[in-house]
């Protein structure tokens, strides 16, 4: 079973009169089968040269749950680093109410940590500068041409 | 930009204004929200329907992020968005009912979304880090609520039925009063935020909204510069007298479904 990705503000203690956060659900639920997971390339048998290089690689496979485009070229990653074994990825949505955050970070967290070398993500929200279109890459704005989607 | 604010040498009094500034917009942003998604089913048209419901979205989006903002005060957004009584709401006065019909609406779209995106603009340009760094995406949605907004403001304003011009006078001339009044308030917590450069004086605060809403208004014979801020002031919460209905805030905590609490 996969962590929780971390996320500020979610993992609450709770109160004195228990705790109230997921009180009632399992600690983690991979709740969906989007990001085009089946797509997944197989965990890398050693570890890379360059981790930075690799988690990029990764992302590259992580879809958008609503646009069939990965979210690298959806330009939704600010930046990625990797410090003895944690990747820690500066992401971004493309609006502040986006019903995919869930997903998108599920997405994220389970195809990093199905890499050996990847002992933990962290998943920094980010919304400086603020997402647009313009962030969409060339080659995501071919493949949204190829789909009928104008961007 | 290295002259943002550092929090962690705000005294006690600055913090408390920081806090009430902050939950002052977030409640309002939730409460808002939950105004604009009545209405999902209950719009003139199915299209226009569907924007409201996105922008209670949008609001609610808003209201997570201003919310989360408290954890630079070391609070826990997580109890004030959860663990508050209904009294305790300090969402700006004219949402403490629902909107009654579609000019309410509207007039709630110009007049409280307008001054809400006015109040953030203010925000944004300050010197507390989190606001310049979040709140831009906000003014981006928002400027697809103002669209709506002033389309609908003057359609119902140049309408051939008086009784859809008399509805959306009425309730925009209701909603003046107290919005300018949370606008401009003029109290000392909120003096303080001046002082620190986290918020614009009172006084520009206002005149930018009067110039955001005075032109839109006067469609519908409705001169903002006449308008005058509401007396009763609760300094506590940095809102008038009242608080929301207990329909919108058991919404807002989530009352239904706390054995199953997730964010």
């Amino acid at each position: 079973m996969t962590s929780l990705p971390v996320v500020s503000g979610v993992d609450s203690p709770g109160t004195a009169d228990g705790p109230r956060l997921n009180a009632g659900l399992p600690r983690h639920v991979t709740s969906h089968m989007s990001g085009g997971r089946d797509l997944w390339s197989d965990p890398m048998v050693e570890a890379p040269d360059d981790p930075e290089a690799a988690v990029w690689d990764c992302l590259q496979e992580v879809l958008d749950p609503e646009i069939p485009i990965s979210l690298v070229e959806l330009g939704l990653v600010y930046g990625v680093s990797f410090d003895e074994g944690e990747a820690t990825i500066r992401l971004t949505f493309t609006a502040t109410a986006c019903p995919c955050m869930e997903f998108i970070r599920e997405d994220i967290t389970d195809r990093l940590e199905q890499e050996s070398w990847v002992r933990g993500v962290r998943i920094e929200e980010v919304w400086d500068p603020p997402w647009t279109t313009d962030r969409i890459s060339d080659e995501g704005r071919r493949k949204l041409r190829e789909l009928g989607v104008g961007a | 930009m290295s002259d943002h604010l550092d929090v962690s040498a705000l005294d006690a009094d600055q913090r408390a204004a920081l806090h009430r500034f902050l939950v002052s917009l977030a409640d309002s942003k939730r409460i808002l929200g939950i105004r604009y998604s009545d209405w999902l089913l209950g719009a003139p048209s199915i299209e226009t329907g569907i924007a409201t419901s996105s922008m209670a979205q949008d609001e609610w989006g808003h209201a997570r992020l201003l919310y989360s903002m408290l954890k630079e005060l070391d609070v826990d957004p997580v109890e004030v968005e959860h663990d508050r009584g209904d009294e305790d709401y300090a969402s700006v006065d004219p949402l403490d009912e629902p909107f009654g019909d579609w000019a309410a609406v509207i007039a709630g779209m110009v007049v409280v979304d307008g001054a809400l995106a006015t109040l953030l603009e203010s925000f944004s340009r300050g010197r507390f880090e989190p606001a310049t760094m979040r709140v831009p995406k906000m003014l981006d949605e928002e400027a697809f609520h103002w669209s709506l907004a002033s389309a609908w403001f003057r359609r119902l304003a140049t309408s051939s039925s008086a009784s859809a011009r008399g509805k959306l006078s009425d309730a925009t001339r209701a909603m003046l009063p107290p919005v300018l009044a949370w606008l401009g308030a003029e109290d000392e917590a909120d003096d303080r935020l001046v002082e620190l450069g986290v918020l614009e004086p009172a006084a520009d605060r206002v005149r930018a909204f009067r110039d955001r809403v005075r032109d839109i208004l006067a469609q519908g014979g409705i001169d903002v510069d006449e308008a005058e801020p509401s007396d009763g002031w609760d300094a506590a919460r940095r809102r008038g007298p009242g608080h929301p209905g207990h329909e919108a805030t058991e919404r807002a905590r989530g009352d239904r479904n706390r054995m199953l609490f997730v964010e």
